[in-house]
């Protein structure tokens, strides 16, 4: 792999362990699969592009913060106050954001960024050729170590409860549907922030650009899971940083092959499937372990 | 302390499976009082619980804690000042999260406190202090996962959990069915202690007839959702096992 490639693939990994963040909420803390990232990533990318265009990326970056913890709060009141199935909500919320999308870049499927002013720009001086995993590291350091504090905290041990066993949260007083509603408004938010980075450092922000983000979340939450084992949450938030980048090498070593590159999409799933499938037939190899051993006695 | 007036619930209205779960059930219990409440299956105990705790929602009547009317108060609001246990010993616990945090989520409905806030070093001290006059040999294990605690230290956990923070009302629900002779009498005693000690306002469910004239100070029995009796003072100390059993029948 060439430098040039292996910096791109820690660019990537960063700007993505950011979305992975996000599922890592919804998906490992409150056990839910939240497929609304789809659609508030482009959000996140489409509100930083708008402002980024404008000549105020900073303001970009805030935006997206705000569409993407408002896209949260619809899942979520769709799931807890209407009692829409968790899958169900975050898809109607993703399907409806599509068109949102569509209409905050002004109907325009793309928007390029060419030679506009992006938060990487101020980097350029002194980072040399990592300038943006320079800028990443900062923006990744500071969204990790607010996780770790805010799941210390009180509402952060609600939010954990709420995930792990929704009875007991009641029968101590919480209220859970407000707590699902600050959970998926958080993740939403640093989905958001994901694709408000990526449109910046990429310059450009498409429609389409969210397409298979749970698979590959999903991916590098896996991945990241079986390096580090630890389960409290700092362990969880590393392994998140770590799976997303070692996702991205992966990608990087596959495309230096002969392999079609519109094979990527494919390899994620099949990652997720083995990934989530591996535990069940371990269970079924035992079994059947056990029970030649018997025959054989 | 506790009043239920003319509280009814029917499931199915209307339909051939209509069932009267509560008949026009009128209860007092005064402050300090520890009822055992016995009764078939479908007698309409659980049903009395659920309306109580606000799982679920009378149809008419009234019910009021303290001075507050709760008729219609969310679950988890009235959660705030009425503990209650399950008789599954999962359901009181989070299995991925340690001790230490389940306790804390259990001392955080004491007060108005602020939700940003990290548990400080001396509250959970305290936790593990008060975890500790109780005897049960887990305050060394506040960063065990629950899930890997054994049944009966789960129940014994989630008693300690609904009592850390005084209730105004704490209802058992069979708390003691699905363990071992060992453990139901661990958890029993405990029961007894933490209710004494604290004098909380106690409802409590059970089958076995024994230990409903053994605990507490009134026993009621239910039937066909309606109070069929209620004993206290001479007359409970003079019922036995067997004038209860003949009462069933």
């Amino acid at each position: 792999m060439s430098l040039t490639a292996f910096i791109g693939s820690m660019e990537l990994g960063l700007v993505y362990s950011l979305l992975t963040f996000g599922t890592f909420i919804s998906f490992r803390i409150l056990k839910v699969a939240d497929l609304t990232v789809d659609g508030s990533f482009v959000l996140g990318a489409a509100a930083s592009a708008v402002f980024t265009f404008e000549g105020m990326p900073f303001t970009g970056i805030i935006a997206a913060l705000i569409a993407g913890a408002m896209a949260g709060v619809i899942t979520a009141l769709l799931q807890t106050k209407m009692g829409i199935q968790p899958i169900l909500a975050g898809i109607l919320t993703m399907t409806g954001l599509y068109s949102i999308n569509l209409m905050v870049m002004d109907g325009k499927a793309n928007i390029p960024l060419l030679n506009k002013t992006s938060i990487f720009t101020y980097a350029e001086n002194f980072g040399g050729r990592a300038y943006k995993i320079i800028v990443l590291s900062v923006i990744i350091s500071i969204i990790f170590m607010l996780l770790n504090w805010f799941f210390r905290t009180l509402l952060g041990l609600s939010i954990r409860a709420t995930g792990d066993n929704e009875d007991m949260c009641k029968a101590s007083s919480i209220n859970t549907d407000s707590v699902k509603i600050v959970a998926f408004a958080l993740s939403n938010s640093i989905v958001a922030l994901s694709g408000a980075l990526l449109a910046q450092m990429q310059q450009s922000a498409d429609v389409n650009m969210g397409s298979g983000m749970v698979v590959i979340s999903f991916a590098s939450l896996i991945i990241g899971s079986v390096i580090i084992k630890n389960k409290n949450i700092t362990g969880g938030l590393l392994s998140v940083v770590i799976g997303s980048i070692i996702y991205r090498l992966i990608i990087a070593l596959i495309l230096t092959t002969n392999f079609p590159p519109s094979y990527l999409k494919l390899i994620s799933a099949i990652v997720v499937i083995i990934a989530l499938c591996v535990p069940n037939l371990k269970k079924k190899m035992e079994v059947n372990r056990k029970e030649r051993g018997r025959k054989n006695c | 302390m506790l009043k239920l007036n003319s509280v009814n619930k029917t499931f199915n209205r209307n339909s051939l499976d209509e069932h009267q779960a509560l008949n026009n059930v009128n209860l007092h219990v005064a402050e300090g009082e520890f009822v055992t409440i016995i009764g078939g299956n479908g007698a309409g105990k659980s049903t009395l619980f659920n309306v109580i705790s606000g799982s679920m929602l009378c149809d008419s009547g009234e019910i009021i804690l303290g001075s507050e009317d709760i008729t219609y108060m969310p679950e988890y609001k009235r959660a705030s000042f009425i503990g209650r246990i399950f008789q599954d010993p999962m359901k009181g616990t989070a299995p991925n999260m340690t001790l230490g945090e389940n306790l804390l989520i259990a001392y955080m409905r004491s007060t108005n406190r602020n939700i940003m806030g990290v548990p400080s070093k001396k509250e959970k001290d305290y936790i593990k202090e008060h975890l500790s006059s109780l005897d049960l040999g887990l305050e060394n294990r506040m960063n065990t996962k629950i899930g890997l605690l054994s049944g009966g230290q789960r129940q014994a956990v989630t008693l300690v959990m609904a009592t850390l923070v005084k209730p105004m009302l704490l209802l058992l629900d069979e708390h003691t069915a699905a363990l071992d002779p060992l453990s139901a009498k661990t958890v029993t005693e405990l029961t007894k202690k933490i209710v004494a000690e604290n004098n909380i306002t106690s409802l409590m469910i059970t089958h076995n007839i024994s230990s409903a004239l053994d605990l507490g100070t009134r026993t009621i029995m239910m039937d066909s959702g309606s109070i069929v009796m209620d004993l206290k003072g001479e007359e409970r100390k003079k019922a036995s096992v067997q004038s209860l059993l003949a009462k069933f029948n």
